[in-house]
């Protein structure tokens, strides 16, 4: 793609077909709305949302923002090395329009969606500002942000404190509140050690429901899943599975996150898949260049990721799965989009070879793509997918388009 | 936090079937990470079935015992503790205090666990603690008929132990706790 010979490939391959008729609509030769404050149209909100690939395959339109320089993002798109998006990050303009957006008293949150939607560059430490703001962890107005960044950094501190720790450290607790000065069995004297009583069946090898020794060897199970998955995730990255003391520390991270999420969450609990939504949340938090907001990385990730999955816990839970907001009803949406958008490549699938479309679109949905392309790609898509005002379901359906 | 099973004279087949019911519905293998126990077991389907509960087993030789590759003591080093491990038909008067703290000192340990006489007990002594857990299944000893089942889980965390005490009286299980922590002055 980076030769730019054919600069529309999937028309191209298309044109032989029936091609849709918003593929050729005019939206892509003109340049956008003149009024900045105004969001795109709702009618054309579908076809907008894969505009950060569909434009850059016009190299030639005349679009004000993206200087050609765009056609490196096709170049990660082909699956070539994805290094060259880094190319994105030299837009001036783009970092521009954005610190304009933000440095306002009151960020408008529709403004920045719609910035975001063409993609958030990677340089000055805007994106995990901006995607903080679309994740609605930081409210839109500035002066709040110091006090609910405190707040809620605390309250993460309180859930590792509480959630976090070992049954023996609890029993301890639970001991010195109860028996304010015993004096210590200085082991010098002699003597028959005295017995105590132990609390409402407190001891390791209760089976009592509310054990707390019996809760954490229940618990455990969950913990070693987290842990298995978590050394899997992005073998490839030096962030994740590197040797140094580092990326060990990323991952005691990102374990923490997960493990405190599933004991506060015990309906949906863990479920396999959680620990490639939170990565690229946590990578781009610890990566952002102003310190102070990397040292707490680990609590914003953690209240970001509980925002991203309310929107669709649905998804994940077990019961729900042949329900009206379960995932099977999500897949078929899906497959009606695509029905609507693309009938001969539906019936392709559907009839011809009638392959079930639960087999490529459950990943697609509940991971957020983020299992199909690089990791670089997926943070671009990302910000695309979090700006979309109707969030990240209504994006969910779009990647018929990227995958077909 | 490291959980460690103290447990011995079960005396299996001869004078005992098996471990009490309610004792073996408790113990379920993945909870505890070592096994220490102090003889007489006596067949190799215990030995077996300790192994399936946690495969860091240690164990000394009893006088009634099988297998004779059993060693009559052993010393481990558990956090930042020392245990040792003995019988105790060995040391003469049985259940003595000072003829058990003299092998205390001989073997240089913290915690010193044997058995033998069937009863529970716990002391402290000269900078020591001496355990014994008991029959695990109540089997009749040399000295008494009257034993009740009974085994030890210690819960070793830093400095601190936290001994429980499981004894099955009438029937039901009873747990109690014994508390204690090592101090700077004990030898290192």
């Amino acid at each position: 793609m980076a030769d730019g010979a054919n600069p529309n490939p999937p028309t191209a391959r298309l044109r032989q077909k029936h091609v849709p008729d918003w593929l050729n609509s005019p939206i892509w030769s003109a340049p956008p709305p003149p009024a900045r404050h105004l969001s795109p149209p709702r009618a054309a909100s579908p076809p907008t949302s894969p505009p950060p690939h569909q434009r850059r395959d016009a190299p030639a339109s005349p679009l004000p923002h993206p200087p050609p320089a765009r056609g490196d993002d096709a170049g990660s798109y082909d699956g070539s090395d994805g290094d060259e998006g880094a190319a994105s990050s030299s837009r001036p303009h783009l970092v521009a329009e954005f610190t304009v957006a933000l440095v306002r008293k009151v960020v408008d949150l529709a403004e920045l969606r719609r910035l975001a939607c063409q993609g958030v560059p990677d340089a000055a430490g805007v994106r995990p500002i901006v995607w903080k703001l679309l994740l609605g962890y930081l409210p839109t107005d500035h002066v709040l942000w110091a006090y609910e960044l405190e707040k809620k950094r605390s309250q993460y501190s309180a859930f590792k404190d509480e959630l976090l720790v070992n049954p023996s450290e609890v029993t301890r607790r639970m001991d010195e509140m109860t028996i304010s000065k015993r004096n210590g069995h200085d082991l010098e004297e002699t003597g028959v050690l005295p017995r105590a009583e132990i609390v409402h069946d407190e001891h390791p090898l209760s089976l009592g429901k509310t054990s707390v020794w019996n809760q954490y060897f229940q618990e455990s199970e969950i913990v070693e899943q987290i842990d298995r998955d978590v050394k899997r995730t992005h073998p490839d990255m030096q962030f994740f599975n590197g040797d140094s003391s580092d990326a060990l520390s990323n991952q005691e991270s990102l374990k923490r996150i997960l493990t405190i999420f599933a004991k506060l969450n015990p309906g949906i609990r863990y479920v396999q898949g959680m620990n490639e939504v939170l990565a690229p949340l946590y990578y781009v938090f610890k990566n952002d260049p102003e310190q102070n907001n990397a040292v707490s990385a680990e609590p914003d990730a953690f209240f970001c990721f509980v925002e991203l999955l309310s929107g669709f816990r649905d998804n994940f839970c077990k019961q729900l799965d042949n329900s009206v907001v379960g995932i099977r009803s999500t897949i078929s949406k899906l497959s009606q989009l695509l029905k609507r958008h693309d009938e001969e490549l539906w019936r392709h699938l559907e009839v011809v070879t009638k392959v079930n479309p639960q087999f490529y679109a459950f990943r697609w949905i509940t991971l957020l793509l983020t299992q199909e392309f690089k990791f670089r790609d997926c943070i671009h898509i990302w910000d695309a997918l979090l700006g979309d005002p109707e969030g990240p379901q209504v994006c969910g359906f779009e990647p018929g388009w990227w995958g077909g | 936090m490291v959980l460690v099973l103290a447990l011995g004279d079960l005396h299996v087949p001869h004078r005992a079937a098996d471990l009490p019911a309610k004792f073996k519905s408790m113990l379920v293998p993945g909870k505890i990470q070592h096994i220490i126990c102090t003889g007489n077991l006596c067949i190799k389907e215990v030995h077996d079935y300790l192994k399936s509960l946690c495969p860091d087993l240690h164990i000394t030789r009893g006088e009634y015992d099988e297998d004779a590759r059993y060693p009559e003591t052993k010393t481990l080093t558990i956090g930042l503790f020392k245990l040792g491990l003995c019988h105790g038909h060995q040391v003469v008067p049985w259940g003595d205090l000072d003829s058990l703290a003299m092998l205390q000192r001989q073997l240089d340990v913290d915690i010193l666990v044997t058995g033998h006489t069937h009863q529970f007990k716990a002391y402290k002594h000269e900078g020591g603690v001496v355990i014994n857990p008991g029959s695990a299944t109540g089997a009749y000893s040399s000295i008494t008929y009257d034993v009740n089942p009974s085994f030890v889980l210690m819960d070793i965390d830093g400095l601190r132990v936290v001994v429980y005490v499981y004894e099955l009286i009438d029937g039901e299980v009873k747990v109690d706790k014994i508390d204690f922590k090592k101090t700077a002055t004990m030898h290192a």
